[in-house]
């Protein structure tokens, strides 16, 4: 099942208010802002009215916020190789 | 006086310089010094009297001396010869081969050049560190206790006086894909720090107010940091790592 990925690319800041009101419909927040939907006409609708603030990409899969923030996380770069046990011990 | 000579030999290392199309495409690893490019005024004794390459390096790299100065291309802070390194550079050769032709030919003399420096990368951010320095960093770093040993696993660049090994510039981020960093093959080196304990700040006190009213609110805050100590910054040889990839 196909799912839009909209990301909010420009603010409604001085906009009619109508556009504010697709936009806090679609859970759109805040510029950068990434929200997925099934592609349904409704939705094709919604986009259309606030073309000029997103961008959209079709995609498979949506992802979670948990799974989008996960893939800008930075390698940790260490591991522990071995705990300190002759300090434990004192 | 040093300037004459630093742009004599800049000029007679760009005549000596085959055309560009000729030249390999840009090194991996490039020297980090000035001090290569003075090499035809200055004997190569007085230029480098801590270290010494054995002769059997030498002869194991192959290094025709002629070509000697077109792989190990003049380091970055050279406005004269921009044109030097071509703007291809080959993406991400250490992916399929980590060990390339170049590789080979200069990670001896990497790894002979006794004290090298690391740019390693915890969470995302780099530190340039050597042996023995005590690094402070701007978080307290949870489960670890006081002599834990941590192995440190990701780096950009290994150096050493005259050498660098460079990892491929990062990816930048796109709205598709996140910014990708290529770290350098984690068996090229291996990098230990210990951790050596809590350092904390002294305290902060900010007095927070709102309009009309006389109270006067103080935050408090005292935060802790972890104290690395760099145990050791080893990189590895060309045998031993021929073995680590081949295992």
């Amino acid at each position: 099942m196909p799912y839009f990925r909209i990301t909010l690319l420009r603010s409604a800041i001085g906009l009619p208010t109508k556009s504010t009101g697709v936009l806090k419909a679609l859970g759109l927040r805040k510029r950068m802002a990434t929200v997925y939907y099934p592609v349904t006409p409704d939705v094709a609708g919604q986009i259309l009215r606030v073309k000029e603030l997103v961008d959209v990409a079709e995609v498979d899969e949506p992802l979670t916020r948990a799974e989008m923030k996960e893939r800008r996380r930075p390698d940790p770069g260490y591991f522990v190789e071995k705990r300190g046990g002759a300090l434990k011990k004192l | 006086m040093l300037a004459q000579t630093v742009r004599r030999s800049l000029l007679e290392a760009r005549s000596i310089l085959p055309p560009t199309f000729l030249l390999p495409f840009r090194a991996r690893i490039t020297t980090a010094s000035h001090t290569l490019e003075t090499a035809n005024t200055v004997p190569e004794s007085l230029l480098r009297p801590g270290q010494h390459i054995a002769e059997d390096l030498k002869e194991k790299t192959q290094l025709p001396k002629d070509t000697k100065n077109a792989p190990l291309t003049p380091s970055t802070p050279s406005p004269a010869v921009p044109s030097q390194q071509p703007p291809n550079t080959p993406q991400t050769t250490e992916q399929s081969s980590p060990l390339t032709p170049q590789i080979r030919k200069l990670l001896p003399l990497l790894h002979s050049q006794a004290p090298h420096y690391m740019t390693l990368h915890i969470h995302g951010h780099p530190y340039l560190l050597t042996a023995g320095d005590t690094l402070r960093l701007p978080f307290l770093m949870p489960r670890v206790q006081p002599g834990d040993i941590l192995r440190l696993n990701r780096a950009t660049h290994i150096g050493s006086r005259d050498f660098t090994l460079k990892a491929p510039e990062p990816a930048k981020g796109t709205r598709d894909a996140p910014k990708k960093v290529f770290y350098l093959d984690e068996r090229l080196f291996e990098c230990r720090a210990t951790v050596v304990g809590v350092e904390s700040e002294p305290m902060r006190v900010k007095e927070k107010t709102k309009r009309r009213m006389r109270h006067v609110r103080r935050v408090k805050s005292k935060h802790r940091f972890t104290v690395l100590k760099i145990s050791e910054v080893r990189v590895k040889g060309l045998e031993e790592y021929e073995r680590a990839v081949g295992a």
